[in-house]
């Protein structure tokens, strides 16, 4: 039998090299990850083939990596630990993956067969451990097995919805001798869609007086940038993005409005109360967008469309369902609105959400002539350009850069939307940056999720990673005060958070730093960031009470939004 | 043994899958229903014949059937699950010591099909859930042995 990829005779081999094997003909070319006892034999097998290797220091890194590399090139990202305290660590950024739809494979040593059951040193169950937010796990006990599991978790990964696949692998298994390679491809791919549904939903989109549009990272996902803006500008369609939705349209796009829910615009929360048609592709109707859902969009049919059919009628009820692939069923539509022009009335309906998005605009723009975060994220942009990709992490800061970041590369956004993952950003950021060497990553993020993984910076300085780091620090973990702040009658209940001096932290590296104070010079300062060979790292010290706006209480609908200007 | 208590609705809509991955997917399958919060009512597993090393597995799902069909598409996203289906119904199947006409009759007025394995020996009785649960409940009788099944969709071919 011939090897597709190398073209040389199967010899009998051991597991780890099947392991090896597998991922070479899967076209993996970076992985990220730790090694430990129960993982040896593949590292020690590693070497041998031509897969970069990065070695983190965490092994959350290893899988938020990975994950940042998956998310920004769309191919699968993998992650490699050994078992117990190594395959735990794992966890946070499996369900990172899992809650965006991210297609990983994260690959784990386990303890011998024998040893198996009987509290071996650093034995865990991480099949069982991660049973809930994995796409699928196997543990492979058959070392024959190894090779067409190993290609069939990739298959998993990325078909239909993405997600994470965990294959833990028995350190025995790896050093066993395995000759065979069968692998055959289990599912097919799935095929174009025709049906009624493609046509109502054209209708409804013809006959809709005040539609929107509403993308999520599904449209990202299966690459439908193009036919979500053919549709958009084809029916005169404003278009709203949820959180991960954003960058998959461009942002100076007349047609895009924002975003909406719990701490999106005012204007677009008020337009989707408004809507009488919601054509949502890609995207779940989270409860950080729907808040209350009875609620939600009271005036709206909806069209929902989804690759997960089980996403359908989850949360809201569509008028017209579709479940296939983003892409594949904008085409499908599209080819029922080729003669469409936008139906009367959507002139006067984006009329009307331009006219209600001024008093925001005003704010933007005075808030862009003061320091601070608004001011950040406007200095970041034109320093980095059109290029730049976009890491955040979670918390304010997250929704300062959503909200003031002008996107307009498409998939340059990068965040952790489901989950919610503090400590995301960093590492992500290095996976961003091996899948895209020679284009401008910078990182955003807090001063309580950036000391999450901060032991990256090591990773970073040891790969040269060109990303720079801006800080908004604020000493406070700062989502959780403004809760408390509004909630909590001011309780500042273990939200004040200290942190090193990242100036000084940052030359304990190697890497550059600065302290950027009130009043200070943001613009120089990025400047300054920019212009640093490899990563750099800024400081922003900003208001500590600053607040993010509008803000829906948790459960509640647009009727009980909090604004800045206290309506 | 004494019955269990009826189910509060009578929406119970029946779901039968085939699996395949032994131990680790009714693992996965639990874990499932208890993220996705799915109101199981009742869940069956056992083999699916000899031949195979596949599992079939019957669960109840107490909520309206276009919910449950909802479900049964996220359940059939799963790797492990070969087959799904809505079923049209479901059958439950008890067995019983001690048969004769009282008994015979009893089932007969609840829908209740028996087959005595001998005059006065052990009684297999079949039904939908719901009437086996009512003429179970029925019987007001602590001293006969009750083995209930668990409803099944079919028979299945000797598993």
């Amino acid at each position: 039998m011939q090897n597709t990829a190398y073209n040389v005779e199967y010899k009998p081999r051991t597991g780890s090299e099947a392991m090896c094997e597998a991922l070479l003909d899967e076209g993996v070319e970076h992985l990220f990850g730790y090694p430990g006892g129960a993982i040896m034999p593949f590292y020690d097998a590693l070497p041998d083939y031509p897969l970069k290797h990065i070695l983190v220091r965490h092994e959350q890194a290893a899988a938020h990596a990975a994950d940042g590399y998956a998310r920004a090139t769309g191919r699968v990202g993998v992650c490699v630990a050994t078992s117990g305290p190594g395959a735990t660590n794992l966890v946070t950024g499996l369900a990172t993956a899992q809650m965006d739809s991210v297609p990983l494979v994260a690959v784990t040593g386990q303890v011998g067969r024998p040893a198996m059951g009987k509290d071996s040193f650093q034995e865990t169950n991480v099949t069982g451990m991660t049973l809930p937010f994995t796409k699928h796990s196997f543990l492979v006990e058959d070392p024959d097995e190894l090779y067409p599991t190993m290609r069939r978790a990739f298959e998993i990964a990325r078909s239909g919805r993405p997600g994470p696949v965990l294959v833990d692998v028995p350190k025995d298994v790896q050093f066993a001798a395995c000759e065979h390679n069968g692998y055959r491809r289990l599912r097919e791919a799935p095929q174009p869609l025709e049906g009624p549904a493609f046509e109502a939903a054209a209708t409804l989109l013809r006959k809709a007086k005040r539609p929107l549009i509403l993308a999520g990272h599904g449209v990202t996902l299966s690459g439908a940038e193009m036919e979500l803006r053919l549709l958009a500008e084809r029916t005169g369609t404003p278009v709203v993005t949820t959180l991960l939705g954003i960058s998959a349209f461009p942002e100076d796009h007349p047609l895009y409005i924002g975003w909406p829910g719990m701490h999106g615009a005012a204007s677009v929360n008020r337009a989707i109360d408004r809507s009488d048609l919601l054509f949502a592709v890609g995207m779940r109707f989270d409860d950080r967008i729907t808040g209350a859902v009875e609620k939600f969009a009271p005036n709206a049919k909806v069209v929902h469309i989804d690759v997960d059919p089980s996403e359908l009628g989850k949360v809201v009820r569509p008028t017209v369902g579709i479940a296939a692939d983003a892409r594949g069923a904008i085409r499908g539509i599209l080819a029922h609105l080729e003669e469409a022009e936008e139906s009367d009335g959507c002139a006067e309906w984006r009329a009307e959400i331009v006219k209600s998005q001024e008093p925001e605009k005003r704010r933007e723009a005075d808030a862009k002539g003061e320091y601070g975060p608004i001011r950040i994220m406007a200095a970041i942009k034109a320093a980095a350009g059109e290029e730049v990709r976009l890491v955040t992490d979670v918390g304010q800061h997250q929704m300062w850069a959503a909200k003031f970041f002008e996107f307009t590369k498409k998939n340059s956004h990068i965040t952790s939307g489901g989950l919610g993952t503090m400590g995301f950003a960093l590492p992500a950021a290095m996976g961003v940056a091996f899948a895209y060497p020679d284009e401008p990553v910078w990182v955003v993020a807090g001063d309580g999720g950036i000391q999450m993984n901060l032991q990256e910076l090591a990773t970073i300085r040891d790969f040269g990673l060109n990303i720079k780091v801006a800080i908004l620090n604020n000493g406070y973990l700062g989502m959780v005060r403004q809760w408390q702040q509004f909630f909590h009658n001011r309780r500042y209940s273990e939200t004040p958070i200290t942190g090193p001096d990242y100036e000084q932290f940052a030359a304990s590296y190697g890497l550059a730093g600065r302290t950027i104070n009130p009043g200070e010079d943001i613009e120089e300062a990025v400047g300054w960031a920019q212009e640093q060979e490899g990563c750099a790292i800024l400081d922003f010290h900003i208001d500590p009470e600053a607040n993010v706006y509008p803000m829906i209480p948790s459960g509640m609908s647009v009727h009980e939004m909090i604004e800045e200007d206290g309506a | 043994m004494a019955p269990r208590t009826a189910p509060a609705s009578a929406t119970l809509t029946p779901i039968e899958m085939r699996l395949g991955g032994g131990m680790l997917a009714i693992n996965r399958l639990v874990m499932t229903f208890m993220n996705k919060r799915m109101p199981v009512a009742s869940f069956t597993v056992g083999r699916d014949g000899w031949r195979t090393g596949a599992l079939r597995a019957t669960i109840l799902l107490d909520c309206p059937e276009e919910t449950a069909r909802r479900y049964a598409t996220l359940l059939g996203g799963l790797e492990d699950v070969e087959e799904i289906e809505v079923a049209e119904g479901t059958l439950e199947v008890a067995l019983l010591d001690g048969g004769g006409d009282a008994l015979r009759e009893s089932a007969g007025a609840a829908g209740i099909k028996t087959h005595e394995t001998e005059p006065g020996g052990a009684v297999v009785a079949s039904g939908d859930p719901e009437s086996m649960e009512g003429w179970l409940g029925s019987l007001e009788d602590g001293e006969r042995d009750i083995i209930r099944l668990g409803p099944v969709v079919r028979p299945g071919d000797g598993g």
